[in-house]
């Protein structure tokens, strides 16, 4: 796991779009081999998602081989209400981009068999050849996707329910009226995260920071999901400043020595493949 | 200022999208956010479900490079431009209609796509032949007509304006003389008078077809010629009149929605009895319907259940009606629902239910037909009622150098900037502003946002003449009419109906 300290959420929103932006230009997605993505929705990526707008209108990215699988969203809220997660896609990310509809995907919480609908939904993740890099966001229980304290780490795409902390939390959507928040929502699982190639997390801002100590410094836990990270190979967490209020300094320090040798290290290898002298892929980063 | 995209190389689906732009709201708002439209059919598009549900997204992009896509302006009041006057028919038909398609072709350099053509009072016999020929018309790259406004003849002598004496009528026979004047033909039920057509040019129910007739209520018979004209969907216009605060609410309360040209041709506000101009300050308290004496009927049961019937309706007390919240239904932008609110009543920045709304009112901002204090003062007392009006004569053109031009009957007019004379007097001979002139102008009068200066040329006179849901609007489904304005208010470029119609060289 990589920790990436930035100073505010726009530092960071600009460093996850730089790392995404890199990772799919060197992938050289084609129709054919289309690079798959996953994505969340909430405030801590939208920095991101400018970020990466701007690199496609800059002409520096493009998301036409690009398909994207999003984590959750409510139950039963029609797909244009306001507040439902095709329309914060559509409104803060979808509109702005290259991406061809056809290549969206979210899962359909009107569905009339929601038990068909997720297991649809894994199957055609596993079409795809799974997800290549997951971007994922957390809450202040540190849930990752809709998988709430509580949740299996084994856990595939299915319907949740959602933790009175999170239906509190999103009233303010809602006008806070908590009765009008969905109380069930389709999500990915955590096992479905874990078994993307790459994850890269965002937390951001004083109040995720009890979550990302327990994600990190403490052991797996089902009760914190975000731990559950701690089992894939190939995992990053970009985090603020404020984000990393309750870390031991230790950690903090030990992470920040981390990204200087990774630099390094990217850095021979760059000069390596220049040379010739690498020549079959290489994935995962160091620990 | 903007330029088109360079040609994609995927092949066109019809679909465009505008970007870096700011869009004018129903709210006055203005937010940067992209507009999606289909410029086959011409209209525009609820983004998210072509994305979603037709799994489309636009082939070609417009960058608006940071102006303001408006919707295209209505001038619901305007006698005539480029030379071509509504109120002259001159030979036949064929040439009349040369006229019209003058005026709407060229007007959409101003950033008017749509517009009502205004008559004068005319002598009786012209009016069958002029309003049959004045039918909703869309034509390829023109501003779209849409019916017509009839200022007279049942107007008041005293506050005639340049309208002709001896055209003047009285409505002896209440709607009877409508009809004698303006030819039963003209005057059917909206849907009937919608689908007919003339002469071969056919109507393709676009369904913004309106009439509007300015009428005096104090003339006898007039009033109950309004009740009759609201029923068949025609819109009633107060203007050219004296009439009094009471006449003035009977004849809202009769059905009549608007004030042609505020402040002009009625009587000056007067605080113990201010008359029509008033109406724009309606109170809650007033019934306004004692002393008046015009023998005209009154459908007194509705309009006399108002206040103290309200003052009583307990049931209708804050709290005591469950609220209920609909979180599951997208919110739809249509006029918020009456809310019984009694004479008393506890919510801060809220109006007790009021006997009627007030109506709209038409504004000339050209800085001459009203004070920039009387502009700021009306819209500052009824904001959603103000609708912006060039009342342009036909030498209206944006291109017409100052000096000397022809009239009629031997008259000439001078023009001078915005102003207008008779030659040889003082008199204003009606006005010869733009519609963008008018909305630059009401901004700085009033100090408005530009947004809000815009909202009063299209949502409010759409929402007036009842065709918000296609003009005057950026909603799924209205026609993709615009006028793109840079941020002074100055129009760079027009489209109707999906298509760039003219662009500033």
């Amino acid at each position: 796991m990589r920790l990436i300290i930035r100073e505010d959420p726009t530092s960071v929103g600009d460093y996850i779009a730089a790392y995404i932006c890199k990772r799919i230009n060197e992938y050289e997605p084609t129709p054919e081999r289309p690079f798959v993505l996953g994505l969340p929705t909430g405030s801590s990526p939208i920095p991101t998602y400018k970020a990466l707008i701007k690199m496609v209108k800059d002409g520096k990215l493009s998301f036409k081989n690009v398909v994207t699988f999003n984590m959750d969203e409510y139950v039963g809220l029609p797909r244009d209400h306001p507040e439902s997660y095709h329309t914060f896609m559509f409104r803060e990310f979808f509109s702005h981009i290259d991406i061809p509809p056809s290549q969206v995907n979210i899962l359909d919480g009107n569905a009339e068999d929601l038990v068909a609908e997720c297991k649809n939904y894994e199957n055609r993740i596993k079409e795809h050849g799974g997800i290549e890099l997951f971007l994922g966001g957390i809450g202040e229980d540190g849930h990752i996707a809709f998988n709430e304290p509580g949740s299996s780490l084994a856990s595939r795409t299915r319907i949740k329910t959602l933790a009175y902390d999170t239906i509190l939390a999103n009233a303010r959507f809602f006008n806070n009226d908590i009765s009008a928040v969905p109380r069930m929502a389709l999500t990915v699982g955590v096992a479905t995260v874990l078994d993307s190639r790459e994850v890269v997390v965002v937390v951001t801002g004083q109040r995720k920071a009890l979550a990302l100590s327990k994600a990190i410094e403490d052991g797996v836990n089902h009760l914190w999901t975000l731990s559950a990270l701690q089992l894939h190979p190939w995992s990053l967490i970009v985090v603020d400043e404020d984000a990393t209020a309750e870390l031991h300094v230790k950690t903090v320090k030990y992470f920040k020595s981390i990204e200087r040798v990774q630099d390094e290290v990217e850095l021979a290898q760059q000069q390596l493949k220049a040379r010739g002298k690498i020549t079959s892929e290489q994935v995962g980063s160091l620990e | 200022m903007y330029t088109s995209p360079p040609p994609t190389t995927t092949p066109s689906n019809g679909l465009i999208c505008f970007t870096n732009c700011l869009l004018p709201l129903e709210d006055g708002s203005l937010v940067s956010q992209d507009l999606w439209i289909d410029e086959r059919r011409g209209v525009i598009l609820d983004a998210q479900k072509t994305f979603y549900m037709r799994q489309e997204r636009p082939s070609r992009i417009v960058d608006l490079e940071g102006c303001i896509l408006s919707p295209g302006f209505l001038d619901i009041q305007i006698n005539g431009a480029y030379g071509f006057d509504f109120s002259v028919y001159e030979k036949d038909d064929e040439t009349y209609q040369r006229g019209l398609y003058t005026v709407a072709s060229r007007i959409v350099e101003t950033g008017v796509t749509s517009l009502l053509p205004t008559l004068v009072t005319l002598p009786s016999p012209l009016y069958p032949t002029l309003l049959r020929l004045l039918r909703p018309i869309s034509a390829p790259g023109c501003a779209t007509l849409l019916g017509w406004h009839a200022e007279g003849p049942f107007i008041d002598l005293e506050k005639r304006g340049a309208h002709e004496s001896s055209y003047l009528r009285k409505a002896e026979c209440g709607f009877g003389s409508f009809e004698d004047v303006y030819g039963a033909a003209n005057l059917v039920e909206r849907e009937d008078w919608d689908m007919s057509s003339v002469d071969g040019v056919d109507n393709d129910g676009m369904g913004v077809g309106v009439r509007v007739i300015t009428t005096a209520p104090e003339i006898p018979g007039v009033l109950s010629a309004i009740e009759e004209c609201v029923k068949r969907g025609i819109i009633v216009s107060i203007g050219h009149s004296r009439a009094t605060t009471p006449l003035a609410t009977l004849a809202i309360l009769t059905g009549a929605r608007l004030i042609t040209h505020l402040f002009n041709a009625m009587p000056q506000m007067h605080h113990r009895d201010p008359a029509i101009v008033g109406l724009l300050g309606a109170s809650p308290f007033v019934e306004g319907v004692e002393g008046v004496e015009d023998g005209a009927v009154l459908d007194g049961s509705e309009a006399l259940e108002f206040s103290p019937k309200r003052l009583d309706d307990t049931a209708s007390l804050p709290g005591s009606t469950p609220i209920s919240r609909s979180s599951s239904q997208p919110p739809t932008p249509t006029t918020a629902k009456s809310i019984n609110r009694p004479a008393l009543h506890l919510e801060k920045g809220q109006i007790a239910s009021m006997p009627f709304e007030r109506p709209f009112y038409g504004l000339i901002v050209d800085g001459i037909h009203c004070h920039p204090n009387s502009v700021r003062l009306a819209y500052s007392s009824h904001p959603e009622g103000c609708v912006l009006v060039t009342d342009a004569m036909k030498i209206l053109d944006p291109n017409l150098s100052d000096g000397i031009h022809e009239w009629r009957d031997g008259k000439r007019f001078v023009k001078e900037g915005d102003k207008l004379y008779l030659e040889g007097t003082s008199t204003l001979a009606g006005s010869v502003v733009t519609m963008d002139k008018c909305i630059r102008n009401f901004s700085k009068f009033t100090g408005c946002s530009l947004g809000e200066a815009i909202k009063c040329a299209t949502y409010n006179p759409a929402k007036c003449l009842g065709i918000e849901s296609r003009k005057g609007t950026l909603r799924p489904g209205a026609h993709a009419d615009f006028a793109v304005l840079d941020k002074r208010g100055v129009v760079r470029a027009t489209w109707v109906a999906g298509r760039e119609v003219w662009r500033r060289t």
